[in-house]
């Protein structure tokens, strides 16, 4: 899949789920390299422990599903007239950490090829 | 290397179909059995082929094999056994009763992984596609043994032509989801249904397309009547045991996926830990056959398939909350429209408009009514655009009526002034 493809539709639905909070303020923050990419999306609104707990999770599925990746992951970030469905995008990305920041939330994404070297980037374990 | 808990629904689904096969070699005997299912796999396959009117054994062999054709493809795909290919096995299995055939299924099947390797993904990618796109199996089967040519040239090319629509399948698929953003549960049924228009003009082009026709089996065999009660009871069984929970929490998470909408994808495996999904599979089941035998309909080889196909999707997306609404709708259409409820399109109808569960349960009610409604008249007309080559064919008619309420309702959420910026 193209990158630029596939950028958009971790943006979009992202974007999806933030601005259902409606915020007053909203960042994206790209960093591609090699073999892999950093996004980072920011916004003003502070989330409470259950709610990150379930971004979290959502992001971060216990189990690679290849069938519904491929396949289901299709329709994400493609209509945002209905809820956001993170899982979607759980599914396609390598890993996501989720916390409140000063201001309000701050959803990190990492993501890349099948060479991505997550040592390349700085993952914080914990989160 | 699989986990416990798959390893008991590998070993569960398995001993399902062995036993769905014995069941078959018992009741018609060995030989038969054997005949019938050899004679099923050169008959037409298009839309109505009742295979339980050739022979029961013979018919509950093939769909034996096919629902295990199905399981190895998930096994060797490296995909987790779980909500979407659980469904995939029980509707493969299903149509094993009218239309699919371990022939027709492979090249369709090889289609879908030439395209992965074309594509750089893995069979398991891909391998929800592989298993619901065998859909089109009768276009193999029917190029195969019913256009006329001499063998040696139709049985190649109607691997061929399987092999082509499995491999196209991948590319169209996903664009099909976007029309109906996944209120569709057989979005592949769509897909072969949007194919299938294609393939069956061609044909048509080349002279050589037959109107289809219906082989419905009126009776009910005392083997086909006592499968699905006893299926059934065997997934309560499992949900009650794998894990042991307990009662109260079964029941709670039997409560919990009642509360889904169902929209795709919703894996109930994922949804809960316990055994929840095997129970709503099950409870989907009694409740099917249950209605079946209320209407007085026949339990042959589409209604049983229908059901078989309701109980898979009791793990993807359909629970008895979001069902009942499009139910209704068929049921008032039927009634609407003075037709008999008993009837091949109504009845299949009645199980396979299940597939737009999803509106009702993200909708509300009236919602799923409607979609239901349409859907009847919608799904009596489909058959014929793709010649009954698309064996979903209440996938197609649900992703047409899934769109076009989808649509609607984009439409007015997207033009409420009251959420525009000020002027």
């Amino acid at each position: 899949m193209k990158r630029k493809e596939f950028l958009n539709r971790l943006i979009g639905e992202v974007s999806n789920f933030l601005l259902e909070g409606n915020p007053l303020r909203m960042v994206i923050s790209l960093h591609q390299e090699e073999d892999g990419a950093h996004l980072s999306f920011f916004d003003d609104r502070k989330r409470s422990e259950e709610d990150l707990k379930r971004i979290r999770e959502a992001l971060n599925p216990k189990h690679t599903r290849p069938e519904l990746a491929e396949y289901y992951g299709m329709m994400a970030g493609h209509d945002t007239s209905w809820d956001a469905r993170l899982k979607l995008i759980g599914w396609q990305i390598k890993h996501a950490t989720v916390r409140n920041s000063d201001s309000g939330v701050q959803i990190d994404l990492w993501l890349g090829s099948d060479a991505f070297n997550p040592d390349q980037f700085t993952i914080e374990k914990d989160s | 290397m699989v986990e416990k808990s798959e390893r008991i629904r590998y070993v569960s689904l398995a001993i399902i179909l062995v036993l769905t096969a014995l069941a078959g070699i018992l009741s018609d005997g060995p030989a038969t059995s054997f005949g019938d299912f050899l004679t099923i796999q050169s008959s037409g396959a298009r839309l109505i082929q009742d295979f339980t009117a050739i022979g029961i054994g013979g018919a509950m062999v093939n769909a034996a094999l096919v629902g295990l054709l199905g399981l190895g493809v998930v096994y060797f795909s490296s995909v987790t056994l779980a909500g979407p290919t659980i469904a995939g096995i029980f509707t493969i299995l299903g149509f094993g009763f009218f239309g699919k055939t371990p022939l027709n299924c492979i090249p369709i099947m090889a289609g879908v992984w030439a395209s992965a390797r074309f594509a750089g993904k893995t069979m398991g990618s891909y391998s929800l596609i592989a298993l619901f796109g065998t859909a089109l199996g009768p276009l193999v089967t029917y190029i195969m043994f019913e256009i006329g040519l001499p063998l040696p040239f139709s049985i190649p090319l109607g691997i061929l032509g399987g092999f082509v629509a499995g491999a196209i399948l991948p590319a169209v698929a996903g664009s099909m989801l976007q029309l109906h953003q996944g209120y569709n549960l057989y979005n592949i049924g769509f897909t072969c249904g949007f194919l299938g228009l294609f393939a069956s003009s061609a044909l048509r082009a080349a002279d050589s397309m037959e109107d289809i026709s219906i082989v419905w089996n009126t009776t009910s065999h005392g083997t086909l009547v006592f499968l699905i009660p006893a299926i059934s009871a065997a997934l309560c069984f499992l949900g009650a045991v794998s894990p042991p929970v307990g009662a109260k929490r079964l029941y709670l998470d039997i409560r919990k996926l009642q509360t889904l909408s169902g929209r795709l994808p919703t894996d109930y495996f994922d949804a809960v830990d316990s055994g929840a999904p095997w129970f709503n599979m099950g409870l989907l089941g009694f409740c099917s056959a249950l209605f079946i035998a209320v209407v007085g309909a026949p339990f042959n080889g589409p209604v049983l398939g229908g059901i078989l196909t309701v109980i898979g999707f009791g793990a993807f997306g359909k629970s008895l909350r979001n069902c009942w609404p499009v139910v209704l709708g068929v049921c008032l259409a039927v009634v609407v429209f003075g037709k008999d409820i008993t009837s091949p399109g109504p009845i299949l109808a009645v199980l396979f408009v299940t597939t737009l569960a999803p509106i009702a349960g993200e909708f509300g009610i009236l919602a799923g009514v409607a979609a239901g409604f349409i859907h009847l008249f919608m799904v009596e007309s489909t058959a014929a655009w793709h010649g009954g080559l698309d064996l979903y064919n209440n996938g197609f008619a649900g992703g047409l009526t899934a769109t076009l309420v989808i649509a609607i309702l984009h439409w007015y959420r997207t033009n409420r002034t009251k959420e525009d910026f000020k002027s």
